[in-house]
């Protein structure tokens, strides 16, 4: 198996329940990482693929909900399968909050943790290559130049080449190349596909 | 109101003196009338008489009428039996007597007065001892009455303080067996979502194509051992169930029913219950935990009331008797006239978690059944011939039953 393929990451401080699941998620193809407490894991390195969280919500030390909002408050976003003994509501609710993707009791039948562990998978999946795509993006738009950013820019805002040369106090040729720079740099195909980028991107930033 | 009361006071006084007066002068012509006679018959002067006039008229009516007979006497004496007879002189020697005579006369006025108003002082006192010992009875009984009324008031807070007792101990028992649960229940679960998860493993490795054998041994073999686990669980809470077992003294049933039949009064009459009891004399005595049998009575009368509480067109009874049988075992049979068990209820009355009602939580007959059989004594129910319900429980008698 490769260090890119999907991994589950489960937490409990029950040893047996730990094996068990390793073995019945093992069963299905897919790397399995085990930690007794939260601790365990947050010392880890975070595996680079996508991965989703088996976290029972009871353990002593820091609780799976608890670890769930210290997660979020660093930034770190997986997405996270709770486990229960018995599912109070208030616990509930505020595991549902933080962002719960599944909240399963305990005793788990196998075959329902496992559909959840693939969905949760696939939208980390998604979510990561959502997640790559925007920094590529990112990183290109870092490379234009001030006045290549501007061109853009206005060229975004639906300018044409005589209205930004205006604007910009340069002539029409001059902003045709910085224009093509834009292109080629941004990896666009057409004006449509520039566009939809300097649209992604100023949602990202004004964000 | 008072005026013309103390006028007819007045006037019967008046009234009363007129015929003091009258009296005496009866009184003393009847004295005088008898000494006539008397001397006519035998020629002496009787004259003693008119002493026995005086006597009597001052003594019935009087020291007033008592000098009008003295005077009157005197007169009749000097007129008919001092010499000159039948005239108002006097001899010179005949002086002393009449002095002696009328000086009596006066002295015995004197004294029989004296007597009678010491007498009628003494009545006075008398009488108003008695009006004050009436009063003071009368004092000593509201005082009593009040006396009988805190106490009353009191018996009724100590009722209430016992059944507030009662009910937090039951309160604290279901917080207890709620607390308990919930620990013995995730101490079960854990070990049984081990076997889950080992299981669906090993049916998973089971499931390949090519099935990995010894991944679904390794598997099944953890699966077994979580089951082994979650029986230790179970093992070791009975035997802390049994650790805590609860106390064995002997237990005077009657008493028990008669202290649980005052706990449950206050509910049995909101529901217009009447609890009479049918209590055996010399019951034997039976060896258990008071209070836990005190709670399985209190909880059948509370039920069998609770069952009553819809019941209309006709009387709420319910009756507690307390039995024993050949083999020295003590019951206690507790009937209702309420709505009864429907067949499908009575198959599942004591199952825990099983309730008729909409805030009954459904342990109150479980527990009871656990109590009793933990005494070694059994608890069943019955339809009741006409209505409600009969429930019933044995337990050996502590006098070593052949239970």
């Amino acid at each position: 198996m490769k260090e890119t393929d999907p991994i589950v990451l489960v937490i409990d401080d029950d040893r047996a329940i730990r094996d068990g699941l390793e073995s019945l998620i093992r069963s299905i193809g897919l790397r399995v990482a085990t930690f007794a407490s939260a601790a365990d894991f947050l010392n880890a390195p975070r595996p680079n693929a996508p991965s989703c969280l088996v976290l029972d919500i009871r353990m002593p030390g820091q609780s799976g909900l608890d670890l769930q909002t210290h997660l979020r408050a660093s930034g770190i976003h997986i997405p996270t399968i709770f486990i229960t003994g018995h599912g109070d509501i208030p616990m509930t609710v505020r595991a549902m909050k933080e962002g719960a993707m599944e909240f399963l009791t305990k005793p788990v039948r196998g075959q329902e943790l496992l559909d959840a562990i693939q969905k949760a998978i696939a939208r980390d999946r998604d979510l990561r290559q959502k997640r790559a795509e925007f920094s590529e993006l990112r990183r290109r738009y870092e490379s234009l130049t001030p006045r290549e950013t501007e061109v853009l820019n206005l060229v975004a805002a639906g300018l044409l080449n005589k209205q930004i040369a205006d604007q910009l106090g340069n002539s029409e040729l001059t902003v045709k190349t910085h224009r093509a720079h834009v292109m080629e740099k941004m990896q666009a195909d057409s004006l449509a596909h520039l566009v939809r980028m300097a649209e992604m991107l100023k949602r990202s930033m004004t964000k | 109101m008072r005026q013309p009361m103390s006028d007819t006071v007045k006037i019967s006084g008046l009234a009363r003196a007129i015929l003091g007066y009258l009296a005496a002068i009866a009184i003393v012509l009847l004295a005088l009338l008898i000494s006539l006679v008397l001397q006519i018959r035998f020629g002496n002067p009787f004259w003693f008489f008119f002493a026995v006039a005086v006597i009597l008229t001052t003594w019935i009516f009087g020291k007033g009428p008592g000098w009008l007979a003295a005077a009157l006497s005197s007169a009749a004496v000097l007129y008919y039996f001092v010499p000159p007879y039948d005239a108002w002189s006097l001899s010179w020697r005949d002086v002393p007597f009449f002095l002696a005579f009328t000086l009596c006369q006066i002295g015995t006025n004197f004294l029989i007065a004296a007597r009678k108003d010491a007498e009628e002082a003494l009545r006075r006192a008398r009488d108003e001892l008695e009006i004050r010992v009436e009063e003071r009875t009368a004092e000593l009984k509201d005082a009593n009455q009040e006396l009988v009324r805190r106490i009353a008031e009191q018996k009724r807070a100590e009722e209430a303080l016992q059944a507030a007792r009662a009910e937090l101990a039951r309160v604290a028992r279901i917080t207890t067996v709620g607390e308990l649960t919930t620990s013995i229940a995730h101490e079960v679960n854990q070990p049984l979502a081990a076997v889950v998860a080992n299981a669906d493993a090993c049916v998973a490795w089971l499931a390949h194509e090519q099935p990995n054998l010894d991944e679904a041994r390794v598997a099944a073999e953890r699966a077994v051992e979580g089951a082994t686990r979650a029986s230790g669980v179970i093992k070791r809470i009975r035997s802390l169930i049994h650790k805590a077992a609860p106390e064995r003294a002997p237990i005077q049933l009657n008493h028990v029913i008669q202290e649980t039949a005052e706990l449950a009064a206050g509910q049995a009459a909101r529901g217009h219950v009447t609890i009479s009891t049918n209590l055996l004399p010399n019951l034997p005595d039976v060896l258990g935990d008071r209070i836990q049998l005190q709670q399985v009575i209190l909880n059948l009368m509370m039920n069998a009331i609770e069952a009553m509480s819809a019941v209309s067109g006709r009387n709420r009874e319910l009756l507690v008797r307390s039995r024993t049988d050949e083999s020295g075992c003590v019951s206690v049979v507790i009937e209702d006239t309420g709505v009864g068990i429907s067949e499908e209820a009575m198959t599942r009355l004591f199952e825990p978690f099983f309730t008729t009602r909409a805030q009954g939580i459904g342990m109150g007959l479980a527990i009871s059944r656990s109590i009793i059989e933990s005494h070694g004594g059994r608890l069943w129910a019955a339809p009741r011939a006409d209505h409600g319900s009969v429930f019933q429980f044995t337990l050996p008698g502590a006098g070593g039953a052949k239970a």
